[in-house]
């Protein structure tokens, strides 16, 4: 099943224009974690508790809408504790700008649909 | 480094395949580096708000794709699919056999997989939160068993509320509906008032039944009627409500139906049709009452678990409840209160399911890897074929992996389209499957979405496994040479790849070939199995005679019992015939504890033997010899309590002594000794047994007619029935068989693998044959040229023909050693299901290894005598 819907997913994706819909609410919660200094993968699947599964696509998929960049821990910090090198992500100044204005658009959406709980969905 | 890191981290190395070379090793490194960091954190105790590793690893895979397939763009994706479809199109005949086969393999993962779903997966139908169910049994410290409760000690455990909502009982029966000719037996339920609403069901009509009808022992008879019985008994009429039916000697209230689809909490057996209430619960036989007694454990107990209460908490709670039901009474020390999650299928049951499933799975798996290869074949071919094609594709600037997704597109498509092809198949399991099981399921087995999904992404699966070949196949062309011969490659590594799939298929089949013939022969050897006794010429026949109520007086039941044995005895043809508290092998099993008069007060003496109560004639009857002392006499001429015992008992209690003459606990004299009968099983070993004169015990339950005949056992049965309704018109005759059949019927198991491996046996034989047959036409036609040389210079025909047979025959030959070892596999698989024969049957594997030879040989000399007939001059020309 997973993979049929991976399949739908590369049907329905257009890659070669970055992010043509406005970023979803996973985009959006991916986004404000690394704003709060959550900088690892690991640490963002945990602070806002979506799947690994959707995380790392997405912000990929970010990054390469240019909304994120990367960069590596040093080398030499990872090599003495004797682990692999660690991946931060920052947000760059076009992502925070998306991020403001996703954040207007979806408190928008939440007030229009008036009070009661709203559930978030990636 | 912990073992479940090292797992993780070789996954990632696995998935780190599916990431373009170029990203590889920085994908790896991420995802390395924050795995490390996890378990750090796990190890430190602060990875309270993180996924475990399994989850987090598993989202490796999604990441991997998304990088895989991030430059493929939608037009390039549907130019595939447009592709692959117009070329699927060109060729029906192709398409169609590559997805008939396909979809064949499909199907009958998916008819397993309904099994799986229907038995192990889904919860009962129409209960609510069926994950919140328990099953609570009765076990001991000693030895772990799953055992029903006493009706006091259910009282104690539904006492605990802190860990249960709700805790509900039932005892399954049969039960004797409407009088007279009208009667039929239907599978009924004795039910706790909480029954219904600890499974939250909800009354198609009227009401179910609730605490207000747990009044008294025996008193209001009230009763729910199944929604299966309502509609085929009573035409669905809702006016059924308030009416007043009989079941056994007493009129019940129909108070309401239970929903369609409702079937009880077991998966196994009969549904049942009837509901009434715990309390109209009777044992005739045994002396107190079921609802005083901690002795009589009759009732099954299951509860819902208290919301916010898990599942392991209650399994702690369980200490004080067994520490208060031991409070309660003496003689339950040792017991201790077990529980199990969900309901269904006992612990044991779940174990022996998962077995026959994973075999039945396991073979329609193969299948599937059978057909896979045979279409993984035919495309092979045809990429050979089109070798031209792909070339120029290459020529004019596709890369490889562009070419190679172009297959895999194709192979995919095809694979969705075997899928569409597979589901009549699929839903034809529902019906077909339960005819197949060794025993009857309650539950349904009607395939639901899960299951066509995962059918689907077998298909896919299948596509990408057969897709890949030819894809890997066309990576490698050379563009340059492929162009220049013509199109017509056939590079070495192809043609060895091709070999290679018919000589797995060739093997694989065999391996299903051989588990058919020893399946086969299983059942052969049951039907000529000595089961310790003359089976040929005995029918059997369940009486019920407590159903009618009208045999309540030990007086009564012997008369009834003399005149049903002198209205047999007047048929002719009847040799002989007795009764039997059990018949051998088909049924009304019962055990006792029997101990030596000489160590009575010693418990550890005591043995668990057959309990059979018989009339005079039994082992004339049965054809059983006496080994030593005598049978038995009637009655009336048996002044002592006198019983038969068997030679396993004998060897038990007294080994190396006569065993005759000596005395049992109970104070009965042994006067005979008699040969071993297998009483439960065919394959079990006999257990002891101890046989009683029926007029000195207690009165029976229901007993067994045995009847020997002088002719066909078969031909007898209508005659036996007629007598059995002649006693007693109103007696509901349900059973009546030549004992034979019936011993046939308890390899139930047996059969179902020897249908489901034949079946599928013969599909795989096929489908090699045709691999084989595809391979040498194909290589045939693309030879013709050289053939056409050969027989100008003067080759003699069948030269040729010989030179094309040898090579098949050689490819067959690797098939049948390789597939000579997946017997031996499949053999052992088996072995629980074989009977009477070893899982290496040197006959069973050669007349199959055999069979597999000779039709290889036919599937081959047809293209083969075809090159021998090549026209030269033809052949040359073209």
């Amino acid at each position: 099943m997973v993979v049929i819907l991976y399949i739908l997913h590369f049907y329905l994706a257009e890659p070669d224009t970055p992010m043509p819909r406005p970023l979803g609410i996973s985009s959006l919660r991916i986004l404000a974690a690394i704003r709060d200094d959550v900088g690892y993968g690991l640490d963002i699947v945990a602070h806002t508790g979506m799947p690994s599964g959707t995380v790392y696509p997405t912000l990929a998929r970010l990054k390469r809408a240019g909304l994120v960049t990367s960069r590596w821990e040093d080398q030499r910090l990872a090599e003495r504790e004797g682990r692999p090198r660690r991946r931060y992500y920052d947000l760059t100044a076009e992502g925070r700008r998306a991020l403001t204005e996703g954040a207007a658009r979806a408190y928008e959406a939440v007030t229009a649909l008036g009070p009661g709980p709203v559930e978030g969905r990636g | 480094m912990s073992r479940r890191g090292g797992a993780a981290r070789a996954a990632l190395r696995i998935l780190a395949a599916v990431v373009p070379a170029d990203r590889r090793a920085e994908w790896l490194e991420e995802w390395e580096g924050e795995l490390d960091a996890l378990e750090s954190l796990r190890e430190e105790g602060r990875a309270r708000d993180y996924p475990g590793v399994a989850a987090f690893v598993a989202g490796a895979l999604p990441h991997a794709l998304w990088i895989r397939t991030e430059g493929w763009t939608m037009e390039s994706v549907a130019q595939d699919l447009r592709f692959a479809g117009r070329l699927l199109r060109r060729s029906p005949v192709f398409t169609l056999v590559a997805a008939l086969t396909l979809a064949l393999g499909i199907g009958a993962n998916g008819a397993m997989l309904s099994l799986v779903n229907g038995l192990l997966l889904r919860p009962p139908a129409g209960v609510a939160e069926p994950e919140r169910l328990v099953q609570i049994a009765r076990s001991y410290d000693e030895s772990p068993r799953w055992d029903n409760w006493s009706w006091p000690a259910s009282r104690v455990i539904a006492d605990e509320t802190a860990v249960f909502a709700g805790v509900a009982g039932y005892a399954a029966t049969s039960l004797v509906l409407g009088r007279g000719t009208e009667a039929e037996a239907v599978p009924g339920l004795f039910v706790s008032g909480s029954y219904f609403r600890v499974l939250g069901v909800r009354p198609w009509m009227g009401r179910l039944l609730d605490a207000s009808d747990e009044v008294a022992p025996g008193a209001h008879a009230v009763a729910v009627l199944g929604h299966g019985l309502w509609t085929r008994r009573f035409g669905a009429d809702p006016g059924v409500i308030g009416t007043t039916i009989a079941i056994g000697s007493r009129p019940y209230e129909v108070v309401g139906v239970a929903p369609a689809g409702f079937t009880g909490v077991e998966a196994l057996g009969t549904p049942p049709d009837l509901f009434v209430p715990a309390f109209q619960y009777t044992l005739p036989v045994l002396p107190g009452s079921p609802f005083e007694s901690w002795e009589l454990s009759w009732f099954q107990l299951f509860g819902r678990l208290q919301d916010g209460v898990s599942f392991p908490t209650a399994e702690a709670a369980m200490d004080p409840l067994t520490a208060r039901l031991r409070s309660a009474r003496a003689d339950l020390e040792g017991v201790r209160v077990v529980l199990a999650r969900g309901v269904g299928l006992t612990p044991e049951e779940r174990t022996e399911a998962g077995r026959i499933s994973a075999l039945l799975v396991g073979i329609a798996v193969l299948l599937l890897l059978l057909t896979c290869a045979n279409v993984g074949n035919l495309f092979l071919a045809r990429a050979t074929d089109r070798g031209q094609e792909v070339g120029i594709r290459q020529a004019l600037g596709a890369g490889r992996t562009r070419m190679a997704r172009q297959l895999v597109t194709e192979s995919v498509v095809l694979a969705l389209f075997a899928t569409l092809l597979a589901v009549p198949l699929l839903a034809s399991a529902g019906v077909l499957l339960p005819g197949l099981l060794p025993q009857r399921v309650a539950v349904s087995l009607t395939p639901d979405w899960p299951v066509f999904a995962a059918m689907a992404a077998a298909g896919v699966l299948a596509g990408l496994l057969f897709g890949a070949l030819p894809a890997w196949a066309a990576s490698r062309q050379d563009v340059a040479r492929t162009l220049r011969e013509g199109g017509a490659t056939r590079g070495r590594g192809r043609t060895r790849l091709r070999d290679a799939l018919v000589v797995s298929q060739l093997a694989l089949s065999l391996g299903l070939v051989s588990g058919a013939a020893l399946l086969g022969r299983s059942i052969l050897h049951a039907r000529a199995a000595d089961p310790g006794f003359d089976a040929d010429g005995l029918v059997v026949g369940f009486v019920n005679l407590r159903a009618s109520g009208r045999y309540e007086t030990d007086e009564a039941e012997a008369a009834f019992r003399e005149r049903l044995l002198a209205e047999v005895a007047g048929i002719p043809g009847v040799l002989s015939a007795a009764l039997a508290g059990q018949a051998p092998v088909v049924g009304g099993h019962a055990r006792s504890s029997v101990v030596p008069a000489e160590r009575a007060e010693d418990p550890e003496a005591s043995v668990e033997a057959e309990y059979v109560p018989v009339t005079a004639g039994y082992f004339e009857t049965l054809g059983l010899g006496i080994a030593r002392g005598r049978g038995f006499r009637p009655a009336a001429e048996e002044p002592e309590r006198v019983v038969v015992v068997n030679e396993a008992l004998a060897g038990l209690f007294w080994p190396g002594e006569d065993a005759v003459g000596k005395e049992l606990g109970g104070g009965q004299r042994i006067i005979g000794v008699v040969p071993d009968v297998q009483m439960r099983s065919l394959r079990a070993p006999a257990n002891p047994a101890v046989y009683y004169l029926m007029d000195q015990e207690e009165r029976l339950m229901n007993p067994v007619l045995h009847v020997r005949v002088g002719g066909n056992a078969t031909a007898a049965v209508a005659a036996v029935r007629r007598a059995m309704v002649a006693v007693d018109p109103e007696l509901p005759v349900t059973n009546v068989l030549p004992l034979r059949e019936g011993l046939a019927r308890s390899l139930a198991e047996t059969r179902t693998f020897a249908r489901v491996v034949t079946t599928f046996a013969g599909l795989a034989l096929l489908l090699s044959l045709i691999g084989l047959y595809g391979l040498v036409s194909h290589g045939v036609a693309q030879r013709t040229r050289e053939m056409g040389i050969r027989i100008a210079l003067g080759a003699a025909s069948a030269d040729v023909t010989r030179v094309v047979l040898g090579r098949a025959m050689a490819l067959a030959a690797v098939g049948v050693v390789l597939g000579i070892g997946v017997s031996l596999l499949t053999g052992r698989a088996l072995e629980g299901a074989l009977f009477g024969v070893e899982p290496t049957n040197p006959l069973a594997l050669g007349g199959a290894a055999a069979l597999l030879a000779c039709a290889s040989l036919i599937a081959a000399w047809v293209p083969a005598r075809r090159a021998g007939r090549v026209d030269a001059m033809v052949s040359l020309r073209d």
